[in-house]
């Protein structure tokens, strides 16, 4: 069937210019209207990296804005213009080209110098972040089905709140006891996941005083939705005033703790039973430098490469026990103390033989 | 023909394939184990419709249960095996399938003018594979289904209800059907193309399945080995998983992330063949630069092999490792846009007919360019941080599937509708089902967007009432998508039983299927046509030799593949 040509349009269209100047205008409206949004998640910035995060945001926002506008009304205006008028013939055909190699050169080009600049402006955000200081407080988040504990230094055992002092640059160690949670503080724009057996490190420098709510961001079963707490961020004094009546800042380490330990009536063949179910997801039977999560303990009590614990005390039984007691954090990492691993004092004497027995190998 | 047996009758090729494998009669071999790939392809697009209905229901479920912030109609356990449900169905029981065996049997032979696949009995085990697991994945209703969404993060999933490992064995067997069927494709489409069809002149949805093929077969085997250590674990305990035991949770999510990073294109490079051969049809015109439309195809199918972390930035790994992610993921987005303004400048000049294909080809390209910028937001670490586990996220891929997969599925069926059942559909009734689908879509995901970046987590089954206006907004909207699915398949039964003989090639096209009877006869082609040049310069005649030949004339049988002697 030999089709009957019907002569093609081939100027750009009718009001191709004054729509290119549209999209330009409402362009530039949307950029400034990103750009000077104070908020442009809409949700208040409690400290950083909120700042960064949404600065980073904004940049995200303009260039998508552009880049929305101009598919969009040049495709709605496309498809108008060149709409096939009402009663033309069914054979009418449009302008036979094929590419135009320069315009693809630019729209290949244009899109790869923006992801150029967007991944360099992500990469200096993300070295910011990765540099940024968080020591002067470092605090341990541990999720459960269903809720969240946190440790502070120098505070025994666990708390069921957190409260973080302003302008204080904050290590937060997130770690879980039992399946993936998520720790996401919306307002501060950070988040990380709890992986039980790793600890994964955020670090943040609240900067707005108020009660934020700690979010779970990871599927965890039934009660997930509802797995919420808060964070109180205060003042410094009031954060001191809360801390010493948690206990903190009263002494060293809570000394004495586990004293209460029975360790001579430990049982080493119990004690390994427990290390499978309890310790081994960080720790290994070799020697100390064979590490996991943390070190090996095969050979805690006699190494000659390290006389003294990771606390600095000498290897007593003892000892031992006030670690696994009290957890332990420093810089070679953080273990959750007995009561967030659910270990009671006679728990803590098997494992103490179990590990007595293994030094003796 | 030397070649045939004494008694076989000479003469044109299709007589002596009667001959040796005659047309099926019975019932049995003629519609349910067949192994014509049109009929497969046929059976695809029922099945898929079938549970594309029942995820979509789940859909309803889940809006509706969030119309309260208290939780509207369900217990917190039985929605979380519903959206798990929702999901694992749409992915691996609707999308996938229909996008490579529905389209891809029912297509690809004919465009590249073979008479089926190359492998047609593996082609029957692949199809047959599908409802099986399918059945399996709904029966775990009946024994507690598993309730920790589709991607199953293990500790929890160990922790899951029986029909996790009902779970487990449907979506291994949905993957087997996957691999074979890539395998399938992949050789039919290298060996069998039609005479003179060189690869710059196969039809871009032929270069689309081309392309899906090495992520179907490569990616598949990682899922398959993470589902079998997570079954082996649930069921004999060996501790691959669970931390307490000395498994790694995240093992699971880099080998599951693995598959379904690529299932992400699998999911979407067919669809972009779709667009690629509606468009130059109704704007009448060649597609816009052919060869960077097919290699970006091929380009990124590669590169989604190198980004499954993005998934995991917040999971906890070495740091540094999340850069090159974060970078090859923005790499991906050059190819897209370079296909995304080609389709614009096909639209460009062009002398449209806006039927209802092109209705939803051309909202495909605006729902897709949303989703994949919001697909910046995600990829940029910093960025992430905050948007990862959230309603951002459930936005941004209910853009990129449901825009992107879905609305180029309707585009699809609507196209080739008339080529499969010999009728045509109401054209005013599809363009209502158009708009109502497309208003619905936007209107349910577009506050998704700010929902998760104000603070709301995805998989909840209640939320902060500070929620409830935007979360009951976009579940009304669901009512109107849901409408539009409803009307979509009146408009399918009411084709069926009143619509319009469609003829052979109603929309003016010119890829071969069009060039056969609607529907299609038993082979396809009586005839292999020889191919001159690739099938979109609508201002030329026909680029094919051999259809219109005489009865009693052989096939045309140029000098070498690559090269046909014939010119016009």
């Amino acid at each position: 069937m030999a089709q009957r040509v019907v002569k093609p349009k081939t100027n750009l269209g009718p009001g191709f210019w004054p729509v290119t100047a549209l999209i330009a205008v409402v362009s530039a409206v949307m950029v400034y209207l990103v750009e000077t949004s104070p908020l442009p998640i809409g949700l208040i910035q409690a400290g950083a990296p909120a700042d960064s995060i949404d600065a980073l945001f904004r940049f995200l926002g303009a260039i998508a804005a552009v880049i929305l506008n101009i598919v969009v009304i040049y495709t709605i205006y496309f498809g108008i213009v060149f709409a096939r008028p009402k009663g033309a013939p069914a054979n009418t055909i449009g302008v036979q080209i094929h590419d135009a190699p320069v315009l693809e050169f630019w729209w290949t080009a244009i899109p790869t110098i923006l992801v150029v600049i967007l991944s360099i402006y992500s990469v200096k955000i993300w070295a910011d972040l990765q540099n940024s200081k968080g020591d002067v407080l470092t605090v341990e988040a541990i999720g459960y089905q269903f809720g969240f504990q946190f440790r502070y230094p120098k505070v025994k055992g666990v708390l069921n709140e957190m409260h973080l002092p302003l302008n204080t640059p904050t290590t937060i160690h997130v770690t879980s006891r039992d399946v993936i949670h998520g720790f996401w503080i919306p307002e501060l724009r950070m988040k990380a996941d709890m992986v039980p057996g790793l600890i994964n490190t955020i670090r943040v420098t609240p900067t707005v005083p108020g009660t934020y709510h700690i979010i779970c961001s990871e599927f965890c079963g039934v009660a997930h939705s509802v797995m919420r707490t808060d964070v109180v961020i205060e003042s410094q004094q009031d954060f001191a005033k809360w801390f010493s009546r948690q206990g903190g800042g009263t002494g060293s380490g809570g000394g004495g703790s586990g004293a209460g330990i029975a360790i001579d009536q430990g049982k080493a063949d119990v004690g390994q039973k427990l290390f499978g179910q309890k310790c081994s997801a960080c720790h290994s039977v070799g020697p100390f430098d064979q590490k996991q999560v943390g070190p090996g303990l095969g050979k805690i009590f006699n190494d000659p490469a390290h006389l003294k614990l990771v606390d600095g005390d000498a290897p007593t039984p003892q000892n031992v026990a006030k670690i696994i007691h009290d957890g332990f954090q420093g810089d070679i990492g953080v273990m959750p103390s007995a009561q967030v691993n659910q270990l009671s004092n006679p728990d803590i004497a098997n494992l103490v033989a179990y590990l007595a027995s293994l030094s003796k190998k | 023909m030397a070649t045939v047996a004494p008694g076989v009758p000479t003469g044109p090729y299709h007589a002596v394939l009667d001959h040796i494998h005659p047309e099926p009669t019975s019932f049995i071999r003629k519609y349910i184990f067949s192994i014509d790939a049109k009929v497969i392809g046929m059976q695809y697009f029922i099945t898929g419709a079938i549970f594309f209905v029942i995820a979509g229901l789940l859909a309803e479920i889940i809006r509706t249960q969030l119309l309260s912030p208290h939780g509207a109609i369900l217990s917190a356990a039985t929605y979380n095996s519903v959206y798990s449900m929702h999901g694992s169905a749409m992915v691996w029981f609707v999308v996938i399938p229909l996008l490579t065996g529905a389209f891809g049997n029912f297509v690809m032979p004919m465009q590249i003018g073979a008479r089926d696949v190359a492998f047609p009995w593996l082609n029957l085990v692949a199809f047959w594979l599908f409802p099986v697991a399918g059945v399996i994945l709904f029966s775990s209703f009946l024994v507690g289904a598993p309730d920790a969404g589709w991607t199953e993060y293990p500790p929890i999933s160990l922790q899951g209800p029986l029909g996790t490992n009902l779970w487990c064995i449907a979506v291994f067997l949905i993957g087997i059907s996957s691999t074979m069927t890539g395998i399938n494709f992949m050789v039919t489409i290298y060996k069998m193309r039609a005479p003179g069809m060189t690869f710059t002149r196969m039809p871009l949805f032929v270069w689309g399945q081309f392309a899906t093929t090495p992520l179907l077969f490569i990616a598949t085997t990682a899922l398959g080995a993470a589902l079998a250590a997570l079954f082996i674990e649930r069921v004999f305990g060996v501790p691959f998983y669970d931390p307490k035991r000395g498994g790694s949770p995240v093992l699971w999510q880099h080998m599951f992330w693995f598959y379904s990073h690529p299932a992400v294109y699998i999911m979407i490079i067919p669809g972009f063949g779709i667009i690629s051969e509606v468009l130059p049809t109704f704007a009448r015109k060649p597609i816009f630069g052919y060869k960077m439309i097919a290699f970006s195809s091929v380009a990124i199918s590669l590169l989604s092999f190198s980004v499954w972390a993005h998934h995991m930035f917040t999971s906890g790994m070495v740091p540094w490792l999340q850069l090159p992610f974060m970078i090859i993921t923005m790499v991906i987005a050059i190819p897209t846009g370079v296909k995304i303004f080609s389709w614009m400048a096909t639209l460009w000049g062009g002398s449209i007919n806006w039927k209802t294909p092109a209705l939803y080809a051309t909202g495909f390209l605006i729902t897709f360019t949303y989703g994949g910028l919001t697909g910046f937001f995600l990829a940029a670490v910093p960025a992430d941080y905050h948007e990862h586990g959230t309603y951002f996220v459930v936005a941004h891929f209910h853009y990129v599937l449901y825009g992107g997969s879905i609305m180029s599925m309707f585009a699809g069926i609507y196209y080739w509708w008339p080529k499969m059942t010999g009728r045509m559909y109401n054209e005013k009734l599809g363009q209502l089902q158009f708009w109502l689908t497309f208003i619905g879509f936007n209107a349910t995901f577009t506050p998704m967007h700010w929902l998760g970046l104000l603070g709301m987590p995805r998989r909840v089954a209640t939320y902060d009432p500070q929620f409830q206006f935007w979360n009951q907004f976009a579940s009304i909207s669901s009512y109107v998508m849901a409408l539009g699915t409803v009307l979509f398949f009146y408009i399918l039964f009411d084709s069926l039983r009143n619509g319009k003989k469609a003829g052979p090639n109603p929309w003016g096209a010119r890829t071969l299927e069009w060039m056969v009877s609607s529907p299609p006869p038993y082979y396809n082609f009586k005839k292999i046509p020889a191919v001159l040049a690739a099938p979109y310069d609508f201002g030329n005649p026909l680029p094919y030799l051999g259809l219109d030949a005489a009865p009693g004339a052989t096939e045309a049988t140029p000098t070498s593949a690559s090269h046909p002697v014939p010119t016009y």
